[in-house]
């Protein structure tokens, strides 16, 4: 379900596959903890795979940024798909995360 | 503060000694002189330890040790054994039973307080963690099943009552609600305050994740509404408020979505707020008026989705809302969910039921009574699930401005 790679300038990027909900949270809480450790505080979620998030797995993502914020990391969101899409908009958090549908753009983000 | 020891012997002579020379350590002491008089006191008094005669009459320490054991808010309590005797069997005996350590009579009085202190020290920390373990045990213990079940139900009752047991009447409108949790107790609610300018404040929200911390946020947000309603008039300020007491109170993962706003009878219009919250419909009928005079029906609908507002409530301290006012027609017909209904999946494909689906839903039924369109919704979405188990709460809420449907 979680796929990790190191981008170009020293960013973990986390690439989730399947719809992120119920225990998957879980997971998704831990994975994302262990690549921001990993990365001195700074994480690229692709959610280019990700059909659907429910809203623990919201709260999971709004947690992490909150932390990171504090900390001085910064957390980007990359290519979410329509279903996600409209969840981000409806609850405005489009508002204050950082999201680019391109994984260029996402990686150049942290040069 | 000062440690608890029960003392348990049935020399009275022993008694007074142990009394006076704890005390002077800085103990708070209790006495018993019995077995019975051991359970009773230990169970009133949960002292932070049991100092126990072994050989006692009616009842001797051995079956007190049984006895503590068996009740959830005696069996952490630590025991020292008093005993005369030095036979070895007699020490393990009381030490199979749960004994924590023993000390021989005649005694030497500095020994037993630093036993006393050791067994304390060394007990300290399960004295919080073993009600947990022993609540936990309770609980996968057959009677504990039963006993969960049977709080639940209970939680899930406290609940209903504080869901609208009937539709509000407001003059000029037609009101109703559904709520179809998906657990026993629910994170989504619905609710209507009358309000003493005789109009009336409405809210549907949704608090991240399900079960029973879902529904305790539920319930602490509905109180909350209901006071600060009466203290702020305007939607946003109102949902500004329960967005800075979630800031304080939770972590930054537990959220709700809602919206919250204010109908009023005199100019017909909604005054509201959405913090994140699926967007109402409302719809209304472009040439209402003109139907009316000519009867003619042309099926010019429109649908406005209801979007003014702001973030998710309770996770950012600088999240601001905006109110906006729709003003509405006789016939006009606002439909408010959660995304229980539009994330509802079919059995065979796993496709959502959607928004699209939902706006076929209303516009077919708005004829309808409010509860006669909250019901055929409800219907479609379950027959469209299927098989299927449903996972999220599923939240209605239809308010139609009727003033003369009579007329018709």
């Amino acid at each position: 379900m979680f796929q990790t790679s190191m981008s170009q300038y020293d960013t973990p990027i986390l690439r989730v596959n399947g719809k992120i909900i119920g225990n998957t949270v879980d997971s998704l809480r831990h994975e994302m903890k262990a690549q921001i450790e990993q990365g001195g505080g700074r994480l690229i979620l692709d959610l280019t795979n990700v059909p659907l998030l429910d809203s623990a797995a919201l709260g999971a993502i709004i947690a992490t940024l909150q932390a990171l914020k504090k900390s001085d990391g910064r957390l980007v969101i990359l290519n979410p798909q329509e279903a996600v899409q409209n969840v981000l908009a409806v609850t405005r958090l489009d508002t204050v995360l950082e999201i680019y549908q391109d994984e260029a753009d996402a990686v150049s983000a942290f040069n | 503060m000062a440690q608890t020891i029960l003392a348990v012997d049935d020399d009275l002579d022993i008694l007074d000694v142990l009394e006076m020379s704890l005390d002077s350590d800085g103990f708070n002491v209790i006495t018993a002189s019995d077995g019975l008089d051991a359970i009773e006191k230990a169970k009133s008094h949960v002292p932070d330890l049991i100092l126990l005669d072994l050989m006692m009459p009616k009842m001797d320490g051995f079956e007190v040790i049984d006895n503590l054991r068996t009740d959830s808010q005696t069996r952490a309590i630590p025991v020292i054994m008093l005993t005369a005797r030095s036979q070895v069997h007699e020490k393990l005996q009381g030490l199979d039973a749960g004994a924590d350590d023993y000390v021989t009579k005649p005694f030497d009085l500095k020994e037993l307080t630093a036993r006393i202190k050791a067994v304390l020290g060394r007990t300290e920390p399960a004295k919080y963690i073993n009600p947990l373990i022993g609540a936990m045990g309770d609980w996968f213990s057959e009677t504990g099943v039963e006993q969960l079940a049977a709080h639940l139900k209970t939680a899930a009752t406290i609940q209903q009552r504080l869901l609208p047991q009937a539709p509000p009447r407001l003059t000029g409108f037609d009101i109703d609600g559904i709520l179809r949790s998906s657990t026993s107790v629910s994170g989504d609610f619905y609710d209507f305050i009358p309000l003493d300018d005789g109009s009336l404040s409405l809210v549907i929200a949704d608090v991240r994740g399900k079960g029973i911390p879902a529904a305790l946020l539920m319930v602490m947000i509905r109180t909350a509404l209901r006071l600060v309603c009466r203290q702020e008039s305007s939607p946003a300020a109102v949902i500004k408020s329960i967005n800075d007491l979630l800031v304080i109170d939770t972590e930054p993962d537990l959220f709700a979505t809602m919206v919250y706003g204010i109908l009023d009878p005199k100019s017909l219009t909604f005054t509201y707020s959405n913090a994140g919250h699926c967007h109402p419909l409302h719809l209304t009928d472009a040439k209402a008026h003109k139907k009316r005079i000519f009867g003619v029906r042309d099926g010019t609908l429109k649908i406005h989705q209801l979007s003014t507002g702001g973030m998710v409530a309770g996770s950012f301290d600088f999240a601001e809302f905006e109110n906006e006012t729709v003003q509405l027609a006789v016939g006009d017909t606002i439909l408010f969910y959660t995304d229980g209904i539009t994330e509802a999946e079919r059995d065979t494909d796993n496709a959502f039921y959607g928004e699209e689906r939902l706006q076929d839903a209303i516009r077919s039924s708005r004829d309808m009574s409010a509860a006669m369109i909250c019901k055929t919704i409800e219907d479609d979405l379950m027959h469209f699930i299927g098989k299927k188990q449903q996972t999220d709460d599923l939240t209605l809420v239809v308010v139609k401005a009727t003033t003369d449907v009579e007329e018709d």
